[in-house]
This record gives C-alpha cells, sequence and structure tokens, in this order.
C-alpha cells in the first residue's frame, strides 16, 4: 500500500532560491522606530523573567529606535506549531525561539534569514562561541540560527543514598552498566518487601536515546544525521538503540528502576522526595533541583551505553531565528537584539538565572559568572562535560524535518518495551516503520528525497 | 412523529389552513436568529466543511493543504496499524466512563434524597465535581496517580499492598483516566438526577406506600422508571462528551503508555497539532470518522433505547 500521493507538495518559491541579502535593501525605519515580536517558549517562571528583564534592558538601551514586545507563545511545541500557523496566515513574528529539533523545518521552511548572512555583513566574531553550539546550529559551515537557551543532559544523584549503600558520593557511574551495579546496590525494601528507594528512574523521554545514542558515537539518522544531505531513515532500531532500551526495561523489570512514564516532572517529583537515587535531567532543572533537595546533591556525566571515551552529549534548548518575510530594517533590529543577548554580561546574567549554558567563553570568564560556578560548583559539571565532548557528526546530533515526531514515535517504542508489550527489538522496529511514511512525505513535500 | 404525520395527512381544510398561516414566513424571525445563525455558520458549520474539504486533500510541511488526493487520507488512517487500538481504546473509554457515572449518580442521588440531619451539606459537596475544570481535576489526579509520590500507592502501601504503576503500566492506564473522567462527570450527573427526582410527585409515592410497597419496590417500580427521561438525556449526554474526551488524556497521559490511551480524538490532535505534525488531511478524515460515529450512536440510543423511555 503506496500513498505516494498524499503529499507532494512545493513550498512555493521557499526552497530554492534563496532570499535577497536583506542588508543590500535600502528602505528605511519609521520615524518613531522599529516594532519587534519576539515569541518565546517561557511560561511564567524564572526564565520568562530572565527573558522580559533582558529584553527592558535591550528598550532602554535603544529608545526611540527599536522596540522589542517578548511573548509567550505556549511551551516549546506550541511555539513551534504556533509558528507552522503564522505561516499559513501570514502573521509571522520578527524573531522566534525554536527549540532543537525544530531546526529542520525551519530551514526548509523559507521563512528565515540564516545568521550567517548577518554575520557575514557586520564582520561578527563567532569564534568564541563554543564550537559544540555552534555544530548543531550550522550546516555546512553556515550558522542558520543564534545559539541562545542551551543545555545538555547531565546524571544527578543522591549522595545520602549513595554513603548508606556504601559508595563513594563522589564517583557517580559513568556507564550503563555501572548505573546497573549501583542501582542494585540502592535499591531499599521495606519489611513487607514493598521498595522504598529505588536505585534509577528516568522519564521516558525520547531526548536521552538521542543523547545515549551520541555517547556512543553513533548516529541517529542516516546521512551522516541529516548534515550530508536530508536524512531519509532513523537508526532506532539499532544495536546501540535496542541496547539502551533492553538495558532500561531489565533495570525496570528487575525492579531496581522506577518507571514514572513520559512527564519529565513526574520523574523530577520522585527524584526529589528521594524515591529513586540516580536520575538522568538537563542542566535546566538543577537550579531547581537544588532548592528542592533534602540531600546531598550530585551531579556527573551524562552515562556512556558502553565503556568509551569517544562519543558525547548533544547540545539541547533553543536557539534565535530571523524571519526573512520583514522590511530589512526589522531584520536588521532583530539581529541587533540578537546580538545584545549574546554579549558576555547578559549571557552570564541569562545562565546565573536560568541555568541553561553560558555560550561563549567570554561570558563564561564574565565576574559575575565565575563567582557564581565558584558558589554552585555542580554547574561546572555540564561545562566540564561539554569541553570534553568531541565534536563529530554524532554529537552535532540529528536533523530531520519530522525531528519532533521521530522523539514521540521513539518514545512509544521505549514505553512499548519497558512496559512489556513488545521486545525491545520489535520495538523499536515498530517505532522505525511508524515514522517511516512520515519522513518520507516530508521529503517529498520539500522535494529532497 | 408518525401520529403528526398521519394527522396531516387526513388533515381537514382548516386544519390546513392553520398549518399554512403557522408557516408563513416572519421576516424578523431571521433578524432574531441572525446571532446564533452566524455563530452556528462560524463555529459549526463551516469547520465542518472546511474538514471535509481537508480530508480529501494532502498538506505541505506547514499545514496548507494542496491537492486532491480522494480517499488516501481515509485508506491511510485505515490501514494504520493502531487503528484497531485506537478505536477499541475509544469504545473501551466511552464503556468505563458512562456506565459507572450513570449507576453511581443514581446510587448517590438516590441517598441524597433521604431526609437526615445535615443532608444540605452532602447535597452541595456531591455537586461539586461539575464545579471543576477539566484540567484543574486532571493536574489534581496527576498528582494522586505519581507512580513515585502519588497518595493512590501510599494508601495501598499503608494495607500492604504493592504500589501499581496507575498511569504508566498500559492495562491500568485507560481505566485511570476513566475513573478521573468519571468524577468529573458524576458532579453534573447528580445534579441532574436530583432534579428528576425532585420532579416525581409525591402523590404517586402515597399511592405506592398504601398499596403496602416498601423502599426497595418504590424505588424499582416508581422511582426508576419516573426517572428514564432523565437518565436517557444523561446517557446521551455522557456518551457524547466520553466519546469527546481530550483534556484528561492529554494532562494525564498524553494518549501513552506505548499508546494504551490514544482514542480517537487524541489521535486527531496528534497529528494535526502535536509534534509539528500538521498533518490536517489525516486528522480531518479521522474527525470525520469520529463525527460518524457519535452520529450513530446517538441514533440507535434513540432508536433503541428510547422506547423504553417512560415519558410522563
Amino acid at each position: 500500500m503506496l500513498l505516494v500521493t498524499v503529499v507532494i507538495a512545493a513550498c512555493g518559491s521557499s526552497t530554492s532560491s534563496p532570499p535577497p541579502n536583506p542588508l543590500d535593501d535600502k528602505a528605511s525605519p519609521p520615524a518613531g522606530g522599529v516594532e519587534l515580536q519576539f515569541w518565546h517558549g517561557f511560561s511564567a517562571g524564572a526564565n520568562q523573567d530572565a527573558t522580559n528583564y533582558l529584553v527592558s534592558q535591550f528598550n532602554s538601551q535603544h529608545t526611540g529606535s527599536i522596540r522589542v514586545t517578548a511573548t509567550y507563545a505556549g511551551n516549546y511545541d506550541d511555539t513551534f506549531a504556533k509558528y507552522k500557523a503564522s505561516i499559513q496566515s501570514n502573521q509571522l513574528p520578527d524573531l522566534v525561539q525554536i527549540y532543537d529539533i525544530g531546526t529542520r523545518f525551519m530551514i526548509d521552511s523559507g521563512t528565515i534569514q540564516p545568521m550567517q548572512v548577518f554575520i557575514d555583513h557586520d564582520k561578527y566574531n563567532v569564534s568564541d562561541l563554543e564550537p559544540n553550539l555552534l555544530g548543531y546550529f550550522s550546516i555546512s559551515g553556515k550558522l542558520y540560527s543564534m545559539p541562545w537557551n542551551n543545555s545538555t543532559p547531565l546524571l544527578y544523584y543522591n549522595k545520602d543514598a549513595f554513603q548508606k549503600a556504601g559508595l563513594d558520593p563522589n564517583k557517580p557511574p559513568r556507564t550503563l552498566a555501572e548505573i546497573r551495579d549501583y542501582a542494585q546496590k540502592l535499591t531499599v525494601k521495606d519489611s513487607s518487601g514493598n521498595v522504598t528507594q529505588y536505585g534509577f528512574g528516568a522519564a521516558i523521554y525520547g531526548w536521552f536515546l538521542e543523547q545515549l545514542t551520541a555517547q556512543a558515537d553513533q548516529q541517529y539518522c542516516n546521512n551522516g544525521n541529516g548534515r550530508d544531505k536530508s536524512a531519509s531513515k532513523v537508526n532506532l532500531n539499532q544495536p546501540t538503540d535496542v541496547n539502551v532500551v533492553d538495558w532500561w526495561t531489565k533495570m525496570v523489570g528487575d525492579g531496581i528502576a522506577l518507571n514514572t512514564g513520559r512527564n519529565t516532572t513526574d520523574a523530577q517529583n520522585a527524584f526529589k522526595a528521594g524515591k529513586m537515587a540516580i536520575t538522568l535531567e538537563s542542566t535546566g532543572v538543577m537550579r531547581g533541583f537544588q532548592s528542592a533537595v533534602k540531600f546531598q546533591l550530585g551531579a556527573g556525566f551524562f552515562p556512556k551505553p558502553t565503556d568509551t571515551t569517544s562519543g558525547g552529549p548533544i547540545i539541547g534548548g533553543a536557539s534565535l531565528w530571523i524571519v526573512n518575510k520583514k522590511p530589512s530594517y526589522v531584520q536588521k533590529a532583530a539581529w541587533e537584539f540578537v546580538k545584545f543577548l549574546e554579549q558576555p554580561q547578559n549571557m552570564a546574567y541569562w545562565h546565573t538565572h536560568t541555568g541553561y549554558f553560558p555560550v561563549s567563553k567570554a561570558a563564561q570568564s564574565d565576574p559575575s559568572d565565575v563567582a557564581w560556578r565558584q558558589q554552585y560548583p555542580l554547574f561546572n559539571v555540564a561545562i566540564d562535560q561539554l569541553h570534553q565532548t568531541k565534536l563529530d557528526k554524532a554529537s552535532q546530533g540529528c536533523l530531520l524535518g519530522v525531528m519532533p515526531a521521530t522523539r514521540q514515535a521513539a518514545e512509544v517504542g521505549m514505553e512499548a518495551a519497558i512496559t512489556k508489550k513488545s521486545p525491545p527489538q520489535k520495538a523499536m522496529d515498530d517505532a522505525v516503520a511508524s515514522i517511516q511514511p512520515q519522513i518520507d512525505q516530508y521529503n517529498q513535500a520539500v522535494g529532497k528525497s | 412523529m408518525e401520529a403528526a404525520s398521519s394527522e396531516r395527512r387526513a388533515g381537514t381544510r382548516t386544519a390546513g389552513r392553520r398549518l399554512a398561516a403557522g408557516r408563513r414566513v416572519e421576516p424578523a424571525a431571521f433578524l432574531f436568529l441572525a446571532p446564533s445563525l452566524v455563530l452556528f455558520v462560524v463555529f459549526i458549520f463551516w469547520p465542518l466543511l472546511r474538514t471535509v474539504y481537508l480530508s480529501f486533500h494532502g498538506s505541505d510541511i506547514v499545514g496548507r493543504p494542496t491537492i486532491f488526493v480522494g480517499l488516501d487520507q481515509y485508506q491511510l488512517m485505515l490501514s494504520s496499524p493502531t487503528v484497531r487500538d485506537v478505536l477499541a481504546n475509544t469504545f473501551l473509554f466511552s464503556l468505563m466512563t458512562v456506565v459507572p457515572s450513570l449507576v453511581l449518580a443514581v446510587v448517590i442521588a438516590l441517598l441524597l434524597q433521604q431526609r437526615i440531619a445535615g443532608i444540605g451539606v452532602f447535597r452541595t459537596l456531591m455537586a461539586t465535581p461539575f464545579a471543576f475544570s477539566v484540567a484543574t481535576a486532571s493536574v489534581v489526579f496527576a498528582i494522586f496517580f505519581n507512580p513515585g509520590v502519588g497518595v493512590f500507592n501510599s494508601f495501598l502501601q499503608l494495607f500492604g499492598q504493592h504500589p501499581v504503576g496507575w498511569l504508566t503500566d498500559p492495562s491500568r492506564a485507560l481505566a485511570s483516566v476513566a475513573v478521573t473522567t468519571v468524577w468529573l462527570q458524576l458532579g453534573y450527573c447528580v445534579l441532574v438526577l436530583s432534579a428528576g427526582l425532585g420532579a416525581i410527585p409525591e402523590e404517586l409515592y402515597e399511592a405506592a406506600r398504601l398499596d403496602g410497597a416498601r423502599a426497595l419496590a418504590m424505588t424499582r417500580h416508581v422511582t426508576l422508571p419516573l426517572l428514564t427521561p432523565t437518565l436517557f438525556f444523561l446517557l446521551v449526554v455522557t456518551t457524547i462528551t466520553s466519546l469527546q474526551s481530550f483534556g484528561q488524556i492529554h494532562i494525564l497521559t498524553r494518549g501513552g503508555p506505548a499508546g494504551a490511551t490514544t482514542t480517537l480524538v487524541y489521535s486527531v490532535y496528534v497529528n494535526a497539532f502535536a509534534f509539528g505534525n500538521s498533518n490536517f488531511g489525516l486528522a480531518s478524515a479521522q474527525a470525520m470518522v469520529l463525527f460518524v460515529v457519535v452520529l450513530a450512536v446517538t441514533t440507535v440510543q434513540f432508536g433503541v433505547l428510547e422506547r423504553r423511555v417512560f415519558y410522563r
């Protein structure tokens, strides 16, 4: 049953001809200054507060010339969906924050102006940015969006539980096999046989599988992780991934790991409550963990599926995109705001108030950032981890138009295995089969297959 | 209906004239109907037509309809490996929410009729779920169901039972979402049934009492038959509501684990709006199927069950 006709679409003029260089356009801004619409995905809380603070700083520095209005457009998924809808209704923002896995779509949508255009024109120096960050958001050496709120995954653990189990609290496990060993020692049962503390537990989150694949120096999708040319197949059922899922399934089956489902908050709560001694989470939750836990918090590098020195984590989080369907002065104003956010002191403010990565070395050596990391040394773990990661196609991460749906398919596969609905190999084979039509349709629609 | 049409057929001249007069269209009527007509067109008829249109079209990566694809979207939907599970989940979910909601609501409504001190407090309490939004209740239940720190598992352990993966075990998740839904619907059902009970005339009970009927017999022979119109109304309404349930599934399980709580509505949402899918063609085809299912179930309910309804 082939339904090749389902989606054959042309994206108009989008992908064929590059948009004209906006900086050649001589249109002049209105007398009252430029109004910029900036959409982001931060709900009320620390991240939105920090965003609003930086926006107000920028606005007061540019009174009369540029005024940025920051709007919460729903969470990452919602912002992405809203952006798509706004293409249809032609009500695009001027600047938008889109999550990492939306990168391929954004490029294919034909609605964005690559950062490289502004960088080249301004001779803006990006060499100070972390190479791994540039690696994710660049395709063939061209930077499309500006890294802004970025994170990597870490392994978090309960040092008190380690001590009680006779484990060295300063030696977190480094491989999946080690986690299993540790978890066996860390699992505690009460007199009636109920587990009061599981050794391990993490959300069934597709991001972790993507990360573990990169940690094993393997590619998540074909064609050089979609970096040589558009990916046409995902490798969710390759041995590395199946082994990871198999390991997870056995951990849960043997009663040394707690399955809290897909919701990351549930896993966070269980870890904070001391229900599980080791968990996997983003650097972005470190502040939340620190203020909530009643035990000594430990953080280590994200684990590797096997004991190897190659491989490393992929950059996660979101980046900033400038929309090309706007007059040149609007795009230039958006670029001014992007540059402002990247300034070392602003990036240091961002890092210390949100927990996201300080994207440049200058931000990392900003006095406020240095002082802050002295106070909270666990934040060095993420930076050390990134600095030890060799940048290659595996750690650049997979670029795929339907990456959000693929992550979802991976989660369904992981869940099917962990809940014993299907054996790991079959579960991941099914996941690959379920996503293949969408990959094909997407590639046909943008004419890349 | 039958009676009305035979009357019309056998109608005398005067009756016919009366009918014609009644049918004369007052232009002013449209003026008064305009607000609701506009709302219907904008929010019901236009989206419905649009859904039909979209279900016959493919879409580009942004979700704009492109070319006519005939029945391909329907074929794609029916050939999907998960279509059986989705339909089964939809059916089971309705069964697991409608039946317990109605049974429990009748029991509670009957108990609330008792004339004891402080019954007003209980009546108010039993109706409160009605005041909760789906989202609020679901968030609260999500905390109850939490596998690590949830109160339901704490209770189980208190009584020496093993904790349960309420939302993480595929064989339990649908039932857990159904429990939440029953709780949500119960307040409304109790409220409507209480009103139904209040409308039963006291004389009928008196007559039954004179005939020597006891409480159980009165419930069986007086209360329940006279409650059938209310029950029928609730059956139709709760069935439609449960077929269209979305919020609790989205908040509690997001259709998981491993698709165990993916109903037709949730599947429509996933294809159209979630994970950047923008597959409006496929989602529209599913929405059309849902429309037909709801229509069929409601028609069957009216055709088969309404005959047993006792209208006074």
